[in-house]
């Protein structure tokens, strides 16, 4: 009997053999192996891969253009993310209200998050017709007399810029608000019921009541987006030329990476070391707002907290 | 001012907050939708929200410029349903593994997925492309397949929802029956599972269909194109000045997913918070 039971095998492992070997494969080696190219001169054509030690983080930082790229990124993200969580608040908030009770809610949640699953790339290019200089916007905007004559957005900075942040804003706010329409939907009503008989005005009991018990909630959307975020590359890169244009404007990490490895000598190593750090900071910023949001008032158990 | 008046001025300003909102959300939609059907100097002349009757001559001036919309259909197809098949087959399959058993490491490799949800892995693809092309396997679809064999974002969801469905009872009297483990799995828990695992292949469909990214990367020959990236040879010269072909070209690869996502919204909607929020 004994014998039997040290020759019984633990299924949990046979059913997460595959995943593991999955992962090493195709997951952690690329990873690796992106580490090791980012320290060579790899190129696509000639088959050089000489070893190069630092050579292309130090070119790299010496390189304004990525110090433009890691800027555009951060600030093309926030600025979509602080409205898109804004609205998104308020609307969840109104959504659940046992008070204002507002009609078909499941109707307007569907069509808000409608965008969320449309082709990038479609949206993109959609997107650069309505604004082109001949578009729908400039007829509408010039017949109707708003502005005396068509405006170039594709050429000008400011507009190109607002348009990506409008664009990431129109995918993102109604899976957000759904999101933490599920996260205030879970209180309890009896924590309300006894901020109400404290006499709590609405504004505090969402400060007191609401707010913390969403906090985990609100990490996972703060980190799941930060890490989309720095990731940015279909819509600005479909919005324009693809190089960010105009003037840099719309270059994120992403398409440098991508203009490096497609470069006319393709050089993989550039592009390998522009990958790994942005690797490295979204991780670390990553696993840093989680451990900063991570559950110190609220009152549910840690490990529930962390899903 | 007395409350009954104040709930409702304040509801009417929340409704037309919502309806502003929605026509944002709707109307570039409705628009790539509407100018599809209308031809290029019908476009030209002014903005229309009706649709007309010009989709099938957009469609003859998309396929005289060389766009084989319905090989990109094919494409991209393909490479999402098998991304699919695999993705929710070995999520639910490595979700199951950590719920249902007890071995050692087993928190250690939960907590692990949790992270590897935050990380992004899609800065490695340049390191993924040169370790394809030393297999020989970039600009093939199993490029893009593979590495769904491992997605952490799917096991999260299909433990988040096996958690919620696994029923130890039924477990043993299988067991009882004589029925192997991964038999149990897929004759017993599977089909209990079902409206997880759909849910959870929805989603990965349309991943799969919209990714460009990686497609962009991996894939070479222009036969092998998937639709995003075909939509992206619109931009190009040979369209100038062609918006109605061009707005067709781009409500074909939208139209699938509106379709999927009217036909499903409830299973998207419900499955959009799960794993985030424990309700």
């Amino acid at each position: 009997m004994l014998r039997k039971k040290t020759f019984k095998i633990n299924y949990g492992y046979v059913f997460i053999t595959p995943f593991i070997i999955g992962f090493l494969l195709f997951g952690l080696y690329p990873v690796y192996h992106t580490l090791a190219l980012s320290f060579t001169n790899t190129t696509m054509l000639t088959g050089k891969d000489d070893f190069v030690g630092l050579q292309n983080f130090i070119r790299l930082f010496s390189d304004n253009t990525f110090i433009t790229a890691i800027t555009n990124t951060w600030q093309l993200w926030l600025m979509n993310f602080i409205p898109q969580l804004g609205i998104a608040i308020l609307m969840a908030v109104w959504f659940t209200n046992v008070r204002l009770r507002i009609k078909a809610v499941g109707v307007w949640r569907m069509l808000f998050y409608m965008p969320n699953l449309l082709m990038p790339a479609a949206i993109a290019a959609l997107f650069f017709s309505l604004f082109s200089y001949y578009g729908p916007v400039n007829q509408v905007l010039v017949r109707t007399g708003i502005i005396p004559e068509a405006i170039d957005y594709i050429r000008n900075p400011t507009a190109m810029r607002s348009l990506v942040v409008f664009i990431q804003w129109w995918m993102w706010f109604g899976q957000t608000t759904i999101i933490l329409m599920a996260a205030m939907s879970s209180i309890s009503l009896s924590l309300y019921e006894a901020a109400v008989i404290d006499g709590a005005r609405d504004w505090q009991m969402f400060r007191y009541v609401t707010l913390p018990l969403i906090k985990p909630v609100m990490a996972y959307i703060l980190v799941t987006s930060l890490v989309g975020g720095m990731q940015m590359f279909d819509i600005p890169y479909l919005l324009t030329d693809g190089r960010g244009s105009p003037a840099n404007s719309i270059l994120t990490n992403m398409i440098m990476m991508y203009m490096r490895f497609r470069s006319n000598e393709g050089h993989i190593g550039a592009a390998a070391a522009i990958g790994v750090m942005v690797f490295i900071m979204t991780t670390i910023v990553a696993l840093l707002i989680n451990y900063l949001l991570r559950d110190k008032d609220a009152k549910v158990p840690a490990k529930e907290v962390r899903r | 001012m007395n409350p009954k008046l104040q709930l409702n001025l304040q509801r009417g300003l929340i409704y037309a907050f919502l309806v502003i909102l929605l026509l944002i959300t709707l109307i570039p939609v409705w628009m790539l939708l509407v100018n599809a059907t209308r031809s290029t100097t019908q476009i030209q002349q002014g903005v229309g929200f009706l649709p007309s009757t010009h989709m099938v001559e957009n469609y003859k001036i998309l396929l005289s410029k060389g766009l084989d919309l319905p090989r990109g259909f094919l494409n991209s197809f393909t490479v999402a349903i098998i991304t699919t098949i695999v993705t929710v087959y070995f999520s639910f399959l490595t979700a199951y593994g950590i719920i249902v058993y007890d071995f050692k490491g087993k928190k250690a490799f939960n907590n692990f997925i949790l992270v590897l949800v935050m990380i992004p892995m899609q800065l490695s693809i340049i390191g993924y492309y040169h370790y394809m092309s030393l297999l020989g396997l970039t600009d093939t679809y199993l490029s893009l397949i593979l590495p769904s064999i491992a997605s952490a974002l799917g096991v999260f969801f299909a433990k988040a929802y096996l958690d919620s469905v696994v029923i130890q009872d039924l477990i043993d009297a299988g067991r009882v029956d004589g029925a192997s483990e991964l038999g149990i799995f897929h004759k017993i828990m599977f089909p209990i599972a079902a409206p997880g695992a759909f849910t959870l292949a929805i989603f990965s469909f349309v991943g799969a269909w919209n990714n460009f990214f990686n497609a962009y990367i991996l894939i070479t020959t222009r036969d092998k194109y998937t639709l995003p990236m075909l939509i992206q040879t619109l931009r190009g010269d040979v369209y100038r000045h062609e918006y109605g072909a061009i707005y067709l070209g781009l409500a074909a690869s939208i139209i699938p997913i509106i379709i999927i996502y009217f036909m499903f919204s409830k299973f998207i909607v419900s499955g959009i918070s799960m794993g985030a929020v424990k309700e």
